[in-house]
């Protein structure tokens, strides 16, 4: 058996005629805090949905745990815990009848009640009625019930949706621990990168239902253009003699800008500058933010 | 399993007002004929002379499908909107649980309410007789025909309901329905003895009333398997 925890195949689902998931080939090791990125409406929902049995995919192949989701359903969902778009529960009842009745079916000791309730900081609040919480602690009540039956891997749908700064947070917190403390595997769904960028290791990103980019995140770091910028006395005659060289670059608002350069190639335009007589006020390197590789690799037309 | 997830449900439905419905509806039947038999007590009496606990159990009986009709309308959009109302399927069917087991587990919840309203209809009409002095020559018989027959052969439109309820998020669809045809009960006595409508009526009144209960739980299996199938296969959105 292989290390890989989930693994899909050319996973597809229709409505219509458009196919909201499109061949998608996710693959996701043990350990990993996966995070699944894409803009609303780019298919996360049902890949998720596909891979916890909730909905048929129309074509492909699901393993996860090394089984066949079809044939090994109940035995993969039984080490799967998971957390779907806005929380699921029971308004009537308190935090630990929520729990009792998801508890009944996966048939664990009554203990893990307290036990999960204290890793999301609930215990407090266990025998209020849950429609009287906040959408962070309903949503901390989602994952604890996700914990319940002590996973092997966890799949979490957008859990810091409609959250304040101070929840998303709490959540964030509450994640980046799991894997360390309890040894799960953790695939996470969101629309905002920075938000998966504090957590996760391995980033996917899907567009229109297909995987754009699938790696670790400092392969996706990498992919960031850097660029040159040069503040110098007399800015369009350095721009010629930089071409002189062989590097072409732009001119904007008296700031020369190349791009792909080496840091030998930035020693030597620097010398060919001074040698003749320009001065040179600011070397400074600009990164591309995530947020912009993501958006180029999402398609503007997206938004 | 199937007896931890109906645990489950009947935790589910704690404190929504099902219970208060289960055992006062059945209690408002009774109360109605009391005040009818109380307050026309001595005509009433001398009309029936003779066969006393024969005439209450018949008027009763008499209200017994369009109440059955109603409480299995009731009772599965009552159970089934526990979990829409949060979108909770979604959270219950990734559980590692068998679609189908769900789906008995709510069909079984929903009928041992409904016996336990049975139950209490006929225990109340007990009480309510001995109450109006009719003797303790009670016909133990005729009180459990009234609670149970009816009931077994009104299976099918809970079974019927039940999966509407489900299938449908909008309760608006499947209680339309059973209204509507709780009250289309009133009027198919006319109509002949297979419209399924009649049973219960017909389980309590004809002379022979084992085909009737029969042929109820015969539908009631053959709907409960195909909705069930149905589930299985059903998307969750």
């Amino acid at each position: 058996m292989s290390n890989l925890i989930i693994k899909t195949t050319n996973l597809t689902k229709t409505y219509g005629k458009t196919n909201v998931v499109d061949h998608l080939n996710l693959t996701m090791k043990q350990g990993d805090i996966y995070g699944f990125l894409g803009p609303n409406g780019a298919g996360k929902t049902t890949t998720i949905r596909m891979l916890l049995g909730l909905i048929k995919p129309s074509k492909g192949n699901i393993e996860i745990l090394g089984k066949n989701l079809v044939k090994h359903k109940l035995e993969i969902l039984r080490n799967t815990g998971s957390l779907v778009e806005y929380p699921s529960y029971y308004g009537h009842l308190t935090a630990t009848q929520n729990l009792e009745a998801i508890r009944l079916i996966l048939n664990v000791s009554k203990s893990r009640i307290d036990e999960v309730l204290s890793i999301v900081g609930l215990t407090k609040e266990a025998n209020r009625p849950v429609k009287g919480f906040s959408l962070g602690m309903k949503q901390r009540l989602g994952i604890a019930a996700s914990l319940l039956g002590q996973p092997k891997l966890l799949i979490l749908d957008e859990p810091t949706n409609g959250l304040d700064p101070m929840g998303i947070h709490e959540i964030r917190e509450l994640i980046k621990e799991l894997p360390k403390k309890y040894g799960i595997t953790i695939l996470i769904s969101s629309h905002l990168l920075s938000e998966v960028e504090q957590m996760a290791n391995v980033v996917g990103i899907i567009s229109k239902g297909k995987m754009v980019f699938q790696n670790t995140l400092e392969e996706l770091k990498k992919q960031s253009i850097s660029e040159m910028k040069f503040v110098v006395s007399e800015s369009e005659d350095a721009l010629w003699l930089a071409r002189d060289l062989g590097f072409v670059g732009t001119l904007q608002n008296n700031v020369l800008s190349f791009s792909h350069m080496q840091d030998d190639q930035v020693a030597r335009l620097v010398t060919h500058l001074v040698e003749h007589r320009h001065q040179i006020y600011r070397v400074e390197q600009a990164r591309q933010s995530l947020e912009d590789i993501f958006m180029d690799l999402v398609g503007k037309e997206n938004l | 399993m199937l007896l931890r997830s109906l645990r489950a449900d009947f935790l589910k439905i704690s404190r929504k007002g099902i219970w208060l419905l289960v055992i006062g509806a059945p209690l408002g039947v009774v109360l109605m004929m009391a005040l009818n038999w109380g307050l026309r007590y001595n005509y009433l009496t001398h009309q029936n002379q003779g066969h006393l606990w024969q005439s209450l159990l018949g008027d009763i009986g008499a209200l017994v499908p369009i109440s059955l009709y109603l409480g299995c309308t009731l009772v599965s959009s009552l159970v089934s909107n526990v979990e829409h109302q949060t979108s909770a399927w979604k959270q219950l069917l990734a559980l590692p649980i068998s679609r189908k087991r769900v789906f008995l587990s709510k069909f079984l919840l929903c009928t041992l309410l409904l016996l336990l309203s049975c139950f209490t209809l006929s225990i109340g009409s007990l009480i309510l007789g001995l109450l109006l002095d009719f003797g303790t020559a009670v016909p133990v018989g005729q009180v459990a025909i009234l609670g149970l027959f009816p009931y077994l052969s009104a299976l099918p439109l809970l079974a019927l309901q039940l999966w509407l309820s489900i299938v449908y998020q909008n309760q608006a669809i499947p209680v339309t329905l059973g209204i509507s045809v709780s009250f289309i009960s009133l009027g198919a006595s006319r109509l002949p003895e297979w419209f399924i409508l009649n049973w219960p009526s017909l389980s309590l009144n004809s002379e022979y009333k084992l085909p009737f209960i029969i042929a109820g739980i015969i539908t009631a299996l053959i709907v409960l398997f195909i909705s069930r199938q149905h589930f299985n296969r059903k998307d969750i959105a």
